[in-house]
């Protein structure tokens, strides 16, 4: 193309002459130079080689042979020698073009910080603060605390609700359209005020503190610091990128788990994300529900975690593939720029938001449905019993109808059942372990099946359905037992 | 991921005929979409560049891997409308992961009118390399040297002079966050882009 005096690279002059013969039979357009497909084919590069079968026909057969013909004639893999030979050229170049003009003398700051974030001594704890101050303290009282208190307690039930409420049962006569309004289940008093209210405080507060820290490059450094825990459940520290986003939007992170280099560990990742990687807006709820049984939310968080390991675990000893290897740039820790802090928080709530109103308003309208025509009942009637072994009274069933369609819907429900007094501590930290574990939301279903394939997707969730129920048994069985109550 | 989503139709008709006009080589129309495809590893910086030259948001983070999908958006150089491509990250022209297949697919299947490999200023020895790997493929190529306020930091001085004489394409040296050496970037890609005689000039130079 436009280019005539640009860099060519010297190869071994085996694989020159290979490349040369392989460029005279090809004789179809690639879009990239021949000479590039031609080393591609060296290098046994699978879907060039589909490629250039489908378009040379016979003449592949020629081709495949130059290419075993020199394979063979090195000890080293063709990949490795070509990477090599490039190299020495780009070292080369670089040698010419950069110069130090002086040495790194003291120690900065971030020279430190970088340090510290990385040692397993001082990063622990300092992973452990991020944790406590980012999530527990900011998402959790601040958000799900201060602000869905005061838009909950103050906003809806003073002024939206009973306005809402008397509207609708002054000027609609007929109770049923009451009822899909407002009222018990209404689009505007449940669906709306659940979005509005409970999810977009703890989502926003989130989304605020995830860019803080994504920004900074302290993720990388996470990754490398718990690589060793994750090589144990059959993923590296890459990993750590989608599971930690998992804490923002399990959807989301479901996608993001492209960048793992396995097939095998995209899978484990996108099972752990359905089952024991509770999204922000669920987290921030039961971290309300328990905020003020601290001891409770460490069992909690505990119990979760111990599920993630042996899930893990077991995954990666179940799934045939290799371990995978760990690399990863390491960015340099950056002060966050707080105009792409915001922006991008916006840009995340905003994406939510949209996509939050319109299930939160047809999940509405379902009930509403199922309630008129007494099918959510039965379904809560059916699920009884499994809340009967789970310790837990009929109307928890409620909260994991809702948990089909949304997690956090689910989490919300579960809060207004606590607000009503109608759960001891125990039973809310047994629905709360079930719930977080139980099945994904149907956006996150969707994207499995989208990324994973029908099969396994609906494999990861035939597995989560019953295993979630039997968590819960485990866990409440274990509170009767060692009699212990919160 | 939202740009792509928002390409309207009539868009899509607009490419599709855009790629039958360069399909037809040299009856190329002066007002057809110029594209623009940016290219590197993961986190050097080709989402901020995205941003800038199409005015569009996407996601930008500080670690490696943000964006998985592609992204297209149209902005304008000099008045002129361009189109623009965000890749995910990708290592080398050999891919290992999903995200960098991705990447190459776009590669085997469009015809950029230029493409940017935007490398990490702090690390250009080890990104060289796909910039050799992209200049062999023929690709028309322009260097952006990113990040260069850290590599200067760090008391890296780079002469894009002797790169640029070296690799035989035109660099930039640029630190995108901070809009340093953008003019010279949209200069260059204007210059490539936008000048008929450029062909021509490249072969008596």
């Amino acid at each position: 193309m436009a280019i005539v005096i640009s860099k060519r690279i010297e190869y071994d002059p085996k694989i020159e002459k290979a490349v040369s013969n392989i460029v005279k039979l090809l004789n179809h357009d690639y879009k990239i130079s021949k000479k590039s497909i031609a080393l591609l084919l060296l290098q046994s590069d699978e879907s060039i080689m589909e490629m250039v079968k489908k378009r040379e026909g016979k003449v592949y057969k020629l081709i495949a042979e130059i290419v075993e013909k020199t394979c063979n004639s090195f000890d080293k893999p063709l990949n490795y020698v070509i990477a090599m030979n490039r190299q020495r050229v780009a070292d080369d170049i670089a040698g010419k073009a950069v110069t130090y003009s002086r040495k790194k003398s003291s120690m900065t700051v971030s020279d430190i910080l970088e340090r510290i974030t990385i040692n397993p001594i001082t990063g622990i704890p300092i992973f452990v603060l991020v944790l406590y101050y980012g999530l527990y303290k900011f998402v959790g009282g601040f958000g799900a605390g201060t602000l869905v208190d005061y838009l909950e307690g103050q906003v809806f039930d003073v002024y939206i609700n009973p306005v809402v409420n008397s509207i609708v049962t002054t000027f609609i006569p007929w109770k049923p359209l009451q009822e899909l309004l407002a009222l018990d289940y209404g689009v505007i008093t449940l669906g709306i005020r659940y979005a509005i209210a409970i999810i977009l405080p703890i989502v926003g507060t989130f989304f605020l503190v995830f860019s803080v820290i994504e920004d900074s490059g302290y993720l990388p450094r996470l990754a490398l610091l718990i690589d060793k825990v994750f090589k144990g459940i059959g993923l590296n520290g890459r990993a750590v990128i989608p599971l930690t986003l998992g804490f923002g939007c399990d959807t989301m992170a479901t996608i993001v788990s492209r960048t793992l280099e396995t097939r095998r560990e995209r899978i484990i990742s996108t099972l752990l994300l359905a089952l024991a990687i509770p999204c922000s807006a669920q987290l921030g709820v039961i971290m309300a529900l328990m905020s003020h049984i601290p001891v409770a939310l460490v069992v909690w968080i505990v119990f979760i975690f111990l599920v993630f390991l042996l899930v893990g675990y077991l995954a990666s000893k179940v799934l045939p593939g290799n371990k995978p290897s760990f690399y990863m740039e390491l960015p340099p820790l950056r002060f966050p720029k707080v105009t792409n802090v915001l922006t991008k928080t916006y840009t995340r709530m905003r994406w939510y938001f949209f996509e939050v109103v319109p299930f939160f308003i047809a999940a509405s309208v379902v009930i509403w449905f199922g309630n008129i025509t007494g099918l959510f009942q039965n379904i809560i009637n059916v699920l009884a019993p499994i809340m009967h072994l789970l310790g837990l009274p009929d109307e928890a069933a409620k909260a994991f109808v809702f948990g089909f369609f949304r997690r956090d819907y689910g989490a919300a429900g579960l809060y207004d059942l606590h607000k009503a007094g109608l759960l001891s501590g125990n039973q809310v930290l047994v629905a709360s372990v079930t719930l977080t574990l139980f099945i994904p939301c149907i956006a996150q279903a969707s994207v499995m099946v989208k990324e994973r394939g029908i099969k396994t997707a609906l494999a990861i969730m035939a597995f989560i359905f019953p295993f979630a129920f039997f968590t819960g048994f485990v866990l409440n069985s274990l509170l009767n037992l060692l009699g212990v109550s919160f | 991921m939202n740009c792509r989503k928002n390409q309207s139709i009539l868009e899509k008709v607009k490419n599709y005929f855009s790629n039958k006009e360069v399909m037809a080589r040299g009856k190329r129309k002066e007002n057809k979409l110029k594209k623009i495809i940016l290219v590197g590893s993961p986190n050097v910086g080709k989402s901020v560049l995205f941003n800038i030259l199409t005015g569009a948001y996407v996601t930008v983070s500080n670690y490696p891997g943000t964006t998985v999908e592609i992204s297209e958006g149209k902005g304008k150089i000099f008045g002129r409308s361009i189109e623009v491509i965000d890749t995910p990250g990708m290592y080398s022209l050999l891919p290992i992961t999903e995200e960098e297949k991705v990447a190459r697919e776009i590669l085997l299947s469009e015809i950029p009118d230029v493409v940017l490999h935007v490398i990490d200023a702090k690390n250009l020895k080890r990104m060289l390399s796909l910039t050799l790997q992209l200049i062999e493929a023929g690709l028309p190529l322009i260097l952006v040297v990113n990040i260069m306020d850290e590599a200067r930091k760090m008391g890296m001085e780079i002469d894009t002079q002797i790169l640029e004489e070296e690799l035989g394409i035109p660099v930039v040296a640029t630190s995108a966050a901070f809009g340093e050496g953008i003019g010279v970037l949209k200069e260059k890609i204007a210059e490539y882009i936008f000048s008929r005689n450029i062909d021509a000039d490249k072969k008596v130079g």
